[in-house]
């Protein structure tokens, strides 16, 4: 008799859940996972297809108690001098809790170079995109005709309060020799100013504190000394599609802080985690049943009792993942960005922005969802996303055709129809092979004020009124020079680089990265720019950063730097901007530049 | 190479002379670009969609141009996604066929290889033979049975090992068989597996009704 299985029997398939590379074992919508979704006040969106997620499986190797970071190079010997100074009792010293010198990235002094990483990211790499790597230099052809580079402003000075950058700090090791998991990916200041992370392609985290303002030395604004470092992602595979998932940290974003630990969102392509970075710096001691080795006691022996008394100890810098979310996308995560209500983050990929709540990590709503019925019919994609400053139910995406939409959550629980659309229109005398792929933006950024956004594409930047839908109110060329060269740079993949943005802590000025380790900052209200070079020639402390100029055509006037001299491998991608002083962090692949205005 | 791209700005003449080579000269980079993306793993998938709006626009130009410009493609689109839909993107072959004759219908045989020598090695002899002869043009991307990619593979070749037999009548789709085409969406098979969502029950119910019909059909085969 032939006997069929009950279906409750079989093993349940998870499908997409497990693309993580790992088995999420749950039955069914559990009654947490009912709870839950009534929790969040939010409109109930459509639910991502997937349905909600079990209660977590095993214990991810990151949920253990925080572990000492896996070294990636030998810890240093005797000659290596302790990268921090002495500083006064009481203030706070910013150990992390591996030792003086700490593992993982050297920050702090230029060591030996560091081996690969354990990724072996060269090696189990996969034929890479062409010309990724080393991208040829273009050979130098007659200069074309000279292009007026919009917006240069004669000579030196910096923005509107003519104050100038000095070079304050740079981090990261001098080699030419850089490994690949050294390439930071992403840089954020969090809401004071006082801490900075950085995020690189091998999946740690460096995050810097600004020093206390030192008495003794008052030219020196506090500097920035490495907090705390971990490993936030590991690569992983995803069995079923026998494809590697890389731990390169795409986007970090700080929460606002609430108490004494700080808390920040990573996250690589496909998992998003939220840390927690504390500090510890008391130790009880005394405790009646551990000796103080730690060795149980002996109950029968215990004749009196004590009250254990905290005492002080050498501070330690902790790190813990407190939330995995996963498993919520199918496509490469972007942009997170976390909402004005600091209960709530969106995530966004290619195709898809889901909406999480921070304490819920079993279930996402989808709101936005671009992919057609049919694949074939894509032709736009989703480039990043962020919320509005102000208002927790507005929110903006960019699409790779150049265009912004902005989403009111109120409206409806699936936001696929916008509230309102930002386009130009395009310039037809400027249209090329390339309009498409250069108009694709990479970046968008609300101002502070939450009244303006700024976008960046490959040769401009652009700040958009959110009041006027069909045209930005400024734009800024930010290396026009390269529209003539757009041909080689398409063949060596630079026209696909992400450039990013950001605005000062008063939106009087924008700044975002170029070629060549150069980057631009645009002052608002005077028009004026000026290029500057994040480089250890100019590195000495408090030396005034001498603006750069490209030369486009003609004759080429001392100190400029033509075209096709453009080292098209030094690009900046990464800028962050203090949010209430003159601070800058640029990320040059495997250098951190903190520059700072001179005081007058 | 570049100094051909660069040529079309100097002046008029030379970019009529050189505007065909030119717009050749990056289609062909466009082709490149998408053949080796389509080697890695992991394609990019904004990538794929900028290059492909590119070479789109192209040829939506080239359409408005004398005829002996004409350039037909069959544009052949792979959807790689799998049930488990980790990362799925759009792999898409482009042909260049150049014909001097105005544009007809494209039966596709085998034989039928692109004028570009240097492009020969580049073309999928499997995808070619399944265009159905619609009329290719530029403008509008052929639905391809994404089978077809498979069509040359002995699917069950390759699940011989695996012991299916304790599954086979209770899955409507069995995780194992190939992808669907396209217009089957890739989220339907995710529906019909025994899952948690709340729209799976419909489709139990569908796949008990199969299953009892099924099992009728087996009681009858084994004839107890």
């Amino acid at each position: 008799m032939y006997q069929k299985p009950v279906l409750s029997e079989l093993p349940r398939y998870r499908g997409r859940q497990d693309c993580g590379g790992r088995r999420v074992p749950g039955g069914s919508a559990t009654a947490k996972g009912r709870a839950a979704a009534a929790a969040p006040q939010l409109p109930r969106a459509r639910q991502s297809r997937r349905g909600p997620r079990g209660p977590p499986g095993p214990p991810h190797p990151h949920l253990h108690p925080p572990t000492p970071l896996l070294p990636r190079s030998p810890p240093p010997g005797p000659g290596r001098a302790a990268p921090r100074r002495p500083l006064p009792a009481g203030s706070r010293a910013v150990t992390s809790r591996r030792g003086p010198a700490g593992h993982g990235r050297h920050f702090e002094t230029p060591g030996p170079p560091l081996p690969p990483s354990r990724g072996g990211s060269s090696a189990r790499r996969l034929p890479p995109a062409p010309g990724r790597r080393l991208p040829p230099r273009p050979p130098a052809p007659a200069a074309p005709a000279p292009r007026d580079m919009a917006g240069v402003a004669g000579g030196g000075g910096g923005n509107g309060n003519d104050f100038q950058w000095c070079f304050s700090q740079v981090k990261g090791a001098i080699d030419e020799d850089v490994a690949e998991a050294d390439i930071i990916s992403t840089v954020e200041f969090n809401y004071s100013g006082d801490l900075l992370a950085t995020g690189d392609k091998g999946g740690r985290v460096v995050i810097f504190q600004r020093e206390q303002e030192n008495k003794s030395r008052p030219l020196s604004r506090g500097e920035y000394n490495v907090y705390s470092t971990f490993q936030s992602h590991e690569p992983e595979f995803d069995y079923l599609k026998s494809l590697e998932i890389e731990e390169k940290i795409n986007k970090i974003r700080w929460l606002p802080q609430q108490n004494a630990a700080h808390f920040l969102l990573s996250t690589n392509d496909k998992t998003i985690k939220l840390w927690k970075i504390s500090e510890r710096d008391k130790r009880a001691e005394g405790y009646n049943l551990k000796d103080e080795d730690g060795r149980l006691r002996d109950p029968f022996r215990i004749t009196a009792l004590r009250v254990p008394i905290l005492k002080p100890m050498d501070l330690m810098v902790e790190a813990s993942p407190r939330r995995i979310f996963a498993n919520a996308h199918t496509y490469h995560i972007n942009s997170i960005s976390v909402n004005s209500d600091h209960e709530t983050y969106l995530s966004a990929d290619d195709l898809r922005i889901n909406l999480w709540h921070l304490e819920i990590t079993d279930r996402s709503f989808n709101i936005v969802d671009i992919k057609p019925a049919n694949m074939e019919e894509l032709t736009e994609v989703i480039t990043a996303a962020e919320f509005h400053p102000h208002h927790c139910n507005v929110f903006v995406y960019s699409s790779s055709k150049g265009t912004i939409r902005l989403c009111d959550m109120r409206s409806s629980a699936l936001c696929d129809r916008h509230s309102k659309f930002f386009e130009e229109p395009e310039d037809p005398s400027s249209r090329s092979f390339f309009s498409e792929i250069i108009s694709s933006i990479s970046d968008v950024k609300f101002s502070h004020s939450g009244r303006y956004m700024m976008t960046r594409d490959y040769l401009s930047v652009k700040v958009w009124d959110l009041n006027m839908e069909n045209r930005p109110v400024e734009t800024y060329q930010v290396h026009e020079y390269l529209r003539s060269k757009l041909c080689s740079l398409y063949e060596n993949d630079c026209i696909f680089d992400k450039f990013e943005c950001c605005w000062n802590g008063s939106d009087s000025a924008i700044m975002t990265g170029s070629y060549n380790n150069f980057f631009r900052m645009f002052d608002r209200n005077t028009r004026r720019d000026i290029t500057l070079e994040a480089s250890r020639e100019s590195s000495k402390p408090r030396a005034i950063l001498k603006p750069r100029k490209v030369c486009t055509g003609g004759k080429r006037k001392k100190d400029e730097i033509s075209v096709d001299s453009l080292d098209f491998n030094k690009k900046i991608l990464h800028t962050a901007w203090h949010p209430m002083e003159n601070i800058i962090a640029v990320a040059a692949t495997n250098n951190l530049y903190i520059f700072q205005d001179k005081i007058n | 190479m570049l100094g051909r791209g660069l040529k079309r700005k100097l002046s008029d003449y030379e970019e009529n002379m050189a505007g065909l080579s030119s717009r050749q000269l990056v289609l062909n980079m466009c082709l490149t670009k998408l053949q080796t993306y389509k080697m890695l793993v992991e394609p990019n998938l904004h990538r794929s969609v900028l290059i492909a709006n590119t070479v789109q626009q192209e040829s939506n130009c080239c359409d408005l141009r004398s005829a002996e410009d004409q350039i037909e493609n069959s544009l052949l689109i792979v959807s790689d996604d799998d049930m488990s839909s980790a990362i799925s993107s759009i792999l898409k072959d482009l042909d260049f066929v150049e014909d001097i004759s105005p544009p007809t219908c494209l039966v596709p045989t085998g034989d039928d290889q692109p004028k570009f020598p240097e492009n020969a090695g580049l073309k999928l002899e499997d995808d070619r033979q399944d265009l159905k002869g619609a009329e290719c043009v530029f403008g509008s991307f052929e639905i391809s049975n994404s089978t077809s990619y498979l069509k040359d593979l002995a699917i069950d070749d390759i699940f011989e090992d695996i012991d299916t037999s304790m599954y086979d009548s209770d899955f409507c789709c069995p995780p194992l068989m190939p992808p669907r085409p396209p217009p089957l969406a890739t989220e339907e098979p995710l529906k019909t597996f025994p899952s948690c969502n709340s729209s799976s029950a419909n489709n139990i119910q569908i796949c008990r009704t199969d299953l009892s019909e099924l099992d009728h059909i087996m009681e009858i085969l084994v004839g107890s």
